[in-house]
């Protein structure tokens, strides 16, 4: 008689399966431990202590942040508060929010809390994306708090009237139809001042975030290239 | 023989990282050889039925 | 009903739920050509329903419908493989209809409320603004009790009539396809955490879960429709579950490239979603190797007749075994690598990817699934395609097939342009937009769209008629 192969036998299959499954979510519950601590947003203390963090506290908005190539991460990585000798974050040079660069740490908190709830009570991610993901009909807006466009040199200050980017932004998310920039344009979804001031707070934590280099080389080059 | 570490945080997982393929050799090999061993067992059993 | 051949309850519960789950594929496919019409002129019905709103309905009626209709398979093969009426059948209906009320007014504050002021209200009661799960949060928790009650169901008529693999694998699918829903109910002010639970839901489901689940439908669709050996199918069937687990748990590692994780995701995401199209290839030779060789003993019986016992149904499943691969694995496989993705994630390379994949991993098999219904409730003994089953899936095949390669050459300058190029900018994106090979994209994605809805068109005529023609075997 034929001996039997394990290759075509059914309970080998199903106890591998098994293995390999159980496994595969004990490695995904592992690196989770591993991953969330790093991702868990940093506080007041660590940006004061000079300590980086891949997510930074909210009071990250009192700083000037950059997006600049870094030669031993062979990437872009964000830069808070002006760049040290090793290329990295400095935490020492401040930036005006809304006039102020004193945010506290319960004041900032409250800002970015209702930024990111009204990022998802606008449903943002069905139209942009963030972090690179979600629709495809808007520009990315992980950056958006540094692209050249709100900046002293871009368009958008002049349009909206306003001489600050945040003031910029914020005025654009109250009333975006009022200053099309595409025959494509943002639609008025009912964004009150307070709500604007949470979203731009928003935006300029997301642009702390060290996204691993993405978007590569943001902002850097400008003019006309064309894919026609 | 090791690369420098330059991600953010040091950990397990980064150090394992140490190029394109450690880390995803490592673990894979991890998922397979407990394989061989529910492969003996099996084909005891299928003998010990024969 | 007057000529309903159906004996068992469970299966006159799995027909309510295709039927809804067809309702709500017509939604989807109209709310995806108002978001079409945007990309072509912008002013379509702005400020009545914008875009956002058109694409909310177009992405959460996608994974309504098959939610529907992937429950509504399990109700329609429980009695055949457990060989009982399925357990507990009376609440499974008032579920039902729970269910079916609880997304209809979901979808009616999509479309009439559309957004709410920055609080936790809206969170609630309006929208939670999180692409796929959008549904707030009252109904997460109605989700969660009615599919609760289903897992119960399941689990009650596995356990008491005969538990063959099949159940046993989508026993442990479907819990497991719950549970992880859990994740993407909370709350955070940090975005990276919030991403990184989120994708713990969609990944998860769609490149594992569901994956197992279509295995599994598959492998019952050989045993009924051509007779093939169930010692051999489920033995397929454990291989791909261990395949499809083994590389779609990690894979989730390449949408943890970009969001603030550590940067050995790159590592674990590349190298495990790299080996995600290989299950899918097996599935692929396991059907059409499976189909060949019961052919091939009936030939060598000397009977030259097809073994299949339900034409269009069975031409749906072999457009699953290719489209998966093709969608899934070799669309997917395009840009997962995290020095592609670097500058494909978040372009229309990304939506071309998903549109061939969710229609052919989860679609053709799903309306296999309506066509196998079909054919029971009329109690044909062999069901033979119409001339209206053949337009439909061409129509549809070949409109969806349209859709991916123009949003692919779309994607494709926008990768150039407002990526390599412009670096993601404001500016270098509406020049991406602007290219045109972008804009003739978009509109052969429309036309492909129109296409695909007059194939949906016929194919509901064809499931509505083809249970009355008078060719198939009674």
């Amino acid at each position: 008689m034929a001996k039997k192969s394990v290759w075509s036998d059914n309970r080998f299959w199903q106890r591998s399966a098994a293995w390999i499954t159980g496994f595969a979510s004990i490695l995904l519950i592992w690196l989770t431990f591993d991953t969330i601590p790093q991702i868990t947003m940093g506080t007041d203390a660590d940006l004061k202590q000079g300590v980086t963090k891949r997510v930074p506290g909210p009071t990250v908005i009192n700083y000037k942040i950059t997006y600049e190539m870094n030669a031993k991460r062979m990437h872009e990585i964000p830069v808070i508060g002006g760049m040290n000798a090793e290329g990295t974050s400095a935490f020492e040079e401040k930036e005006l929010f809304f006039g102020r660069d004193d945010w506290s740490e319960e004041e900032a908190s409250e800002l970015l809390h209702l930024g990111k709830l009204g990022s998802q009570a606008k449903n943002c991610m069905d139209c942009h994306t963030l972090l690179g993901n979600g629709a495809y009909y808007a520009p990315d807006l992980t950056k958006a708090w540094l692209d050249p466009a709100w900046g002293p040199e871009g368009s958008m200050q002049a349009i909206t009237g306003k001489s600050t980017k945040e003031e910029a932004m914020a005025e654009f998310l109250q009333h975006p139809s009022n200053y099309p920039t595409h025959a494509r344009m943002m639609p008025n979804l009912g964004i009150t001042e307070k709500e604007a001031h949470g979203l731009v707070a928003f935006l300029k934590h997301m642009s702390s975030i060290d996204t691993n280099g993405f978007p590569r080389n943001f902002g850097k080059i400008q003019g006309a290239v064309h894919g026609k | 023989m090791f690369e420098p570490f330059v991600d953010v945080v040091p950990s397990f997982f980064g150090w394992l990282n140490q190029g394109p393929l450690t880390m995803t050799i490592f673990l894979h090999t991890f998922i397979v050889l407990p394989m061989f061993w529910i492969y003996k067992q099996e084909k005891a059993r299928l003998e010990s039925e024969a | 009903m007057a000529n309903n051949y159906l004996t068992t309850e469970s299966k006159k519960l799995a027909t309510w739920y295709f039927t809804f789950a067809a309702i709500i594929f017509g939604a989807q496919l109209l709310f995806g050509l108002v978001a079409a019409i945007q990309y072509v002129m912008p002013g379509f019905l702005f400020e009545i329903i914008d875009f956002s709103i058109a694409r909310i309905l177009h992405i959460n009626a996608l994974v309504v419908w098959m939610v529907f209709a992937m429950i509504g398979s399990v109700y329609w093969l429980l009695p055949d493989e457990t060989g009982i009426e399925t357990v507990g059948i009376g609440l499974g209906k008032l579920l039902y209809w729970v269910f079916v009320a609880a997304i209809v007014i979901v979808i009616l504050v999509f479309l009439l409320v559309q957004v709410g002021p920055a609080d936790q209200t809206t969170i609630w009661f309006i929208t939670e603004g999180r692409e796929y799960i959008e549904a707030p949060r009252w109904a997460d928790i109605g989700i969660v009790i009615v599919v609760l009650g289903f897992i119960y169901n399941l689990y009650a008529t596995g356990m008491k009539g005969n538990r063959s693999g099949i159940i046993t694998v989508l026993m442990a699918d479907m819990l497991a396809f719950a549970g992880i829903y859990l994740a993407g109910m909370g709350y955070t002010d940090n975005i990276s955490v919030d991403q990184y639970w989120w994708w713990w839901v969609i990944h998860l489901w769609v490149e594992a879960t569901w994956e197992v689940f279509v295995g599994a439908i598959a492998a019952y669709g050989l045993i009924t429709m051509i007779g093939a050996h169930r010692k051999v199918v489920e033995m397929w069937l454990w291989i791909e579950v261990a395949m499809l687990f083994g590389s779609g748990i990690l894979g989730i590692g390449h949408h943890y490239f970009w969001i603030g994780t550590p940067e050995y995701w790159w590592e674990i995401g590349a190298l495990f979603s790299a080996l995600e199209p290989l299950p899918l290839v097996a599935m692929f030779v396991h059907v059409l190797y499976d189909w060949g060789k019961m052919q091939g003993e009936q030939n060598a019986q000397g009977k030259e007749i097809s073994v299949i016992t339900n034409k269009p149904a069975f031409t749906w499943f072999v457009l699953n075994a290719f489209g998966n691969f093709l969608g899934a694995g070799i669309w997917g496989f395009f840009h997962t690598l995290p020095q592609v993705n670097l500058y494909t994630h978040g372009t229309q390379f990304t939506s071309a990817h998903g549109h061939l994949a969710f229609f052919g991993a989860y679609a053709t098999i799903l309306i296999g699934m309506f066509y196998l219904a079909v054919q029971g409730k009329n109690g044909i003994k062999i069901m033979k395609s119409t001339k209206k089953s053949i337009w439909a899936t061409s129509m549809i095949v070949g409109g969806v097939m349209g859709m991916t390669i123009a949003l692919t050459i779309a994607g494709y300058v926008q990768v150039l342009v407002s990526r390599a190029q412009m670096g993601a900018t404001w500016a270098g994106y509406f020049d991406g937009q602007a290219g045109m090979w972008f804009a003739q994209g978009m509109d052969w994605r429309l036309l492909m769209g129109v296409i695909t809805f007059v194939g949906f068109l016929i194919l509901v005529a064809d499931l509505l008629s083809i249970g009355k023609a008078d060719h198939h075997e009674r």
